[in-house]
């Protein structure tokens, strides 16, 4: 703990230098110049890639990553800073303070919020789900699948919550939801009840359900009923699954540098990123007798979709 | 390199979740409906249940050209498209990947394989030769029978059926799953009485009961590697009427039955390995037994176990029935004209007939047991080479043996080795290339190769035409070829000839150089999904012809196996699958076959028009029904229309289903089935099943 504060002590001054600096700066460049600050427990090759072309994106922002480890309390640090968390520890790290620099908060799913915060929106923090958006997905199978009516949906106590607002998206799209509980994974007869029903599956990003060991005995035996899965998430797309939405780095960069525009008080609570990709599996695809999908058309045609009231 | 559209998730922050296994892989993935390079028909278990089939031969009846008769009523003959009125021959069956093709009698019991229903997660029906992909045997078709995986097999399943005919079966099932496997244990059991008169009137014997015993465990070893291993056993007893009628005049008794208590044995065990996406193996090793035991009461004239008679037999078998059918006449005067040689031995036989007590009768037991093993090792490559290209390739050993001291004075044995290879190109969006060749050579036959080509053009995904032309063989089996068929009486009431038992002087035996059967097979088809409607079509056009055809019926009075004949057929036939809701399907099947032969016994098999439909409903509430038609004109000459309606009810209770079914089977007209002793007293049979999942 002492050592932690002389840390603080010893990097404040220097931010505050460096805020000196910025403020001077301020005068003459565009009002939105800020300090834009990441943070995540661990550092990867990944998030300085991140770091990096963040700040190339915004040349006029300071962008900088420091450990959480090297961070103080959230509040300590200056109002002016935009802090962007990369990870669940960070956002840990942020909840102990109810104040503290406006937040966005990256990569981390509906469920995993749900988990931490419940219900609650702290004020001041912005959630950018990194699940693929429901109704984006069912847009996605309404695309390459016309003919399936029936969504077949498998989910488990964490994921429940979800279903409300599937239903509501389907319903207008004609679509109907076969909800499916799945608790015991090493169980399959939930899966053979599911797939009786269902023309097409779409995968809840809920790693309870979806996950390395799950993986396997999903793919195969929904396979072997020819019934694709849709979702959830693009690197089930690699293990098996026709097809799904997502957000790669550049979109992601795409929907900061939007949001990085605004003043934070026009941050929404939560958001999902308005740019996406879509991901195929041709090999799938040819053998369920499926036209390959065209990523970047389908993609196109699901953002203009979106883009209509 | 196969999925380069996939974005590269190690370098990407937001895309790099944990490390997935690719599951459906190049290698695990099989061509669409629309690319199958043949025709197909899959049976899947929602048609299993709502058709009510007691038999899995039963359920080939939604197979376009199948015909399906029986013998008895515990022998079921299938045939794809004709030939071999009393023995099916000619299709491969396998279960699992295991073929139940016995060992050395050339025959499928149907009745005796020992896997019940409702361990069948569905049948896959290739119609058409296809011995690259299933090994020899598979020269008209292959029914390949996969069960439920272990893993789809969980918690506890019981069900008894009841009803008329003497319907009497159970199952029982137990699936647990455990970190690394499951394993899936049932129990079941049939019983009925089979036809109930014959051509008579008399009552018909042709009853079977039976139990069956089934292990089957999935294990995983790590990422790459995995076990299938399953036991299954069967005992039985199959009812035969008594059928052996004196060749000497005068002789009244004899027997009441000639059952036969069946007992099959087969284990087998198979090593997954996958190296990578591209390239997986799989060795499969089996063995299986299947044992007959057929003992029954004979009576005959003492005369029967002549040495001299059997010599004359040996001799000329025209001249020694001659004699021994008009034995009465003959003694009156003298033996028949003939060599020298036959009229000294002819003399003899027929003063033992006059003197020595030769027309007395003798009773005793005439074993016709068998016991044929096979022992099957068999390993199999799928390689990926790229996007477009696979190769399937691998060698099969089998260890064939038959003891039966009836059929072959004692053991006989073979040995086969198989090389096989295919090739799937996909040239270009729309053409796919498939060909592929298997070499065989057979210990007591000899070598062959049979190649396989099939061009299919996709329309689009879900449409495509098909183009194929396949040859295939089939060996002569150990009967047809190397029977040494006599009869051996023991326990005689009274002793003939100095011994209590004898050879009865029929001895029959095979040419011992049969050539292989040749089929060439010529088919043009299309398949479609239209994916809209729900609607699945089959259509193809077939002309086939078996040439150095073994046709001559397994009798052992002048048994004389060759290879003169051949037989063609050619037709066409559909199916179609249509979901029309959620609630409906409807399934369609015909089949037009013209059969030409030159033996007339291989076209009886063969009805010109056959065919079969469908209907499912689900009415809401747990209620579901199915209706379905099958007929066939003139099968063997007797024509056969059924109506078969399934009503089932469901409920559920917490976690435990119910399942209440009812039902009912009507015959439309009024023959014979496919033999004039098999008869029914009505026309119509009733039964009921509850089934117990939790």
């Amino acid at each position: 703990m002492g050592d932690q504060s002389r840390m603080t002590l010893f990097l404040i001054p220097l931010r505050w230098c460096r805020g000196v600096l910025l403020a001077a700066l301020l005068l003459a460049t565009p009002a939105w110049s800020a300090d834009i600050l990441l943070t995540a427990a661990q550092d990867s090759a990944g998030i300085q890639a991140f770091t990096q072309a963040l700040a190339q994106q915004r040349p006029e922002d300071q962008v900088t990553f420091t450990p959480l480890k090297d961070l103080p309390a959230p509040s300590r640090l200056p109002a002016s800073t935009r802090l962007i968390l990369l990870d669940l520890p960070g956002l840990d790290w942020r909840l102990q303070d109810a104040q503290g620099p406006p937040t966005l908060v990256l990569r981390i799913s509906r469920l995993q919020a749900r988990q931490r915060l419940g219900n609650t929106h702290p004020a001041k923090i912005s959630l950018l789900w990194s699940d693929p958006p429901l109704e984006r997905q069912l847009h996605l199978i309404a695309s390459i699948l016309p003919q399936a009516h029936r969504i077949g949906v498998l989910y488990g106590a964490d994921s429940e919550f979800l279903l409300r607002e599937l239903m509501q998206f389907a319903k207008p799209m004609g679509l109907e939801i076969v909800p499916q509980r799945w608790d015991n994974t090493n169980d399959s007869r939930a899966l053979q009840t599911l797939f009786k029903n269902s023309d097409v599956l779409l995968g809840l990003d809920d790693p309870q359900l979806y996950n390395p060991k799950t993986a396997k005995n999903l793919l195969l035996s929904s396979y072997a009923q020819q019934l694709p899965l849709v979702g959830p998430n693009a690197g089930f797309v690699r293990a098996g699954s026709l097809a799904s939405t997502y957000s790669d780095q550049p979109d992601w960069l795409a929907v900061l540098d939007s949001l990085l525009d605004h003043a934070p008080a026009n941050w929404p609570h939560t958001l999902y990123p308005e740019h996406f990709k879509v991901v195929g599996n041709p090999q799938v695809a040819r053998s369920l007798g499926i036209e390959q999908v065209d990523e970047a058309a389908v993609a196109t045609r699901l953002a203009e979709g979106e883009k209509r009231p | 390199m196969l999925l380069c559209s996939l974005p590269a998730l190690a370098d990407d922050l937001f895309l790099d979740g944990q490390p997935l296994p690719q599951v459906l892989t190049a290698t695990r993935l099989k061509q669409s409906a629309a690319a199958v390079p043949g025709s197909m028909t899959v049976i899947d278990s929602e048609l299993i249940k709502a058709s009510g089939a007691r038999d899995i031969s039963e359920l080939l009846r939604l197979v376009p050209g199948m015909m399906l008769g029986y013998t008895t009523g515990n022998q079921a003959s299938v045939n794809y498209h004709g030939t071999s009125a009393s023995d099916a021959r000619r299709m491969q069956v396998l279960i699992d990947g295991r073929s139940v093709y016995r060992a050395g009698l050339a025959t499928v019991d149907w009745s005796d394989i020992p896997v019940a229903m409702e361990d069948i997660e569905r049948i896959e029906v290739f119609r058409g030769p296809n011995t690259v992909s299933y090994g020899a045997n598979a020269l008209m078709a292959v029914v390949n029978i996969l069960t439920r995986s272990p893993a789809n097999s969980q918690g506890s399943r019981m069900k008894v059926t009841r009803g008329e005919r003497g319907i009497n079966d159970f199952y029982a099932s137990q699936g647990v799953g455990w970190e690394t496997g499951d394993l899936r244990l049932s129990l079941s059991g049939q019983q009925d009485d089979g036809f109930d008169s014959n051509a008579v009137g008399a009552d018909r014997r042709d009853g079977r009961r039976l139990n069956r015993f089934s292990l089957a465990v999935s294990q995983t070893l790590n990422a790459q590697q995995s076990l299938d291993w399953q036991l299954n056993v069967k005992e039985g007893t199959n009812q035969r009427p008594y059928t052996y009628t004196p060749v000497f005049d005068g002789i009244t008794e004899g027997g009441n039955n000639s059952d036969v208590t069946a007992k099959d044995y087969a284990g087998s065990l198979r090593w997954n390995f996958d190296f990578n996406p591209d390239h997986s193996l799989y060795i499969q090793g089996s063995a299986q037994q299947w044992d007959r035991r057929q003992i029954w009461k004979a009576c005959d004239a003492k005369v029967s176990f002549s040495p001299q008679l059997t010599q004359l037999w040996q001799l000329n078998p025209n001249y020694a029935e001659r004699l021994a059918r008009n034995m009465e006449t003959y003694s009156q005067g003298s033996a028949p004209p003939g060599s020298a040689a036959e009229q000294a031995l002819a003399n003899q036989v027929l003063d033992q007939w006059k003197h020595q007590g030769g027309k007395d009768p003798v009773c005793g037991d005439i074993d016709q047991s068998t016991r044929e093993s096979r022992y099957d090792l068999e390993l199999q490559d799928t390689l990926s080479l790229s996007d477009g290209l696979r190769l399937l390739s691998g060698f099969n050993y089998r260890y064939d043996r038959a003891d039966s001291d009836t059929y072959f004075n004692g053991t006989l044995d073979d040995t086969t080795w198989r090389l096989f290879g295919q090739l799937e190109w996909r040239a270009s969006e729309h053409w796919l290339l498939q060909g592929g060749a298997m070499y065989e050579d057979t210990h007591l036959s000899g070598h062959s190769l049979t190649p396989r080509v099939a061009v299919n053009y996709l329309i689009n995904p879900r449409h495509g035409l098909r183009a194929v032309y396949s040859e295939a063989v089939r060996s002569p089996d150990m009967f047809e070829n190397n029977v040494n068929w006599s009869y051996r009486v023991t326990n005689l009431s009274s002793p003939a000839y100095g011994q209590d038992s004898g050879q009865y002087f029929v001895v029959t035996r095979g040419p011992g150089n049969l050539d292989k059967e040749l089929m060439r097979s010529r088919e043009l088809g299309y398949n479609g999904f239209f994916a809209d409607l729900g609607l699945n079509v089959d259509v193809k056009l077939f002309y086939d012809e078996i040439t150095d055809m073994i046709s001559s019926p397994l009798r052992n009075n002048q048994y004389i196996a060759s290879n003169a004949n051949s037989s063609r057929f050619t037709g066409a036939e559909s199916q179609l699958d249509w979901r029309v809701s959620n609630a409906d399907r409807l399934r369609l099947t015909y089949a037009y076959v013209d059969a030409s032969s030159s033996n007339p016994l291989d076209k009886a098999q063969t009805a010109r028009n056959s065919g079969s439909a469908g209907w499912l409903r689900e009415w809401g509430q747990g209620w579901s029904s199915a209706v379905f038609y099958y007929g066939d004109d003139a099968l063997n000459q007797y024509r056969f229309q059924r109506v078969d309606l399934r009503v089932a009810k469901r409920i559920a209770v917490a976690k435990t289903n119910v399942e209440l079914a009812g039902m009912l089977q009507q015959r439309l007209d009024n023959q014979p089935t496919t033999w004039a002793d098999n008869n029914y007293d009505h026309r119509h049979v009733l039964y009921f099943s509850a089934q117990l999942d939790f």
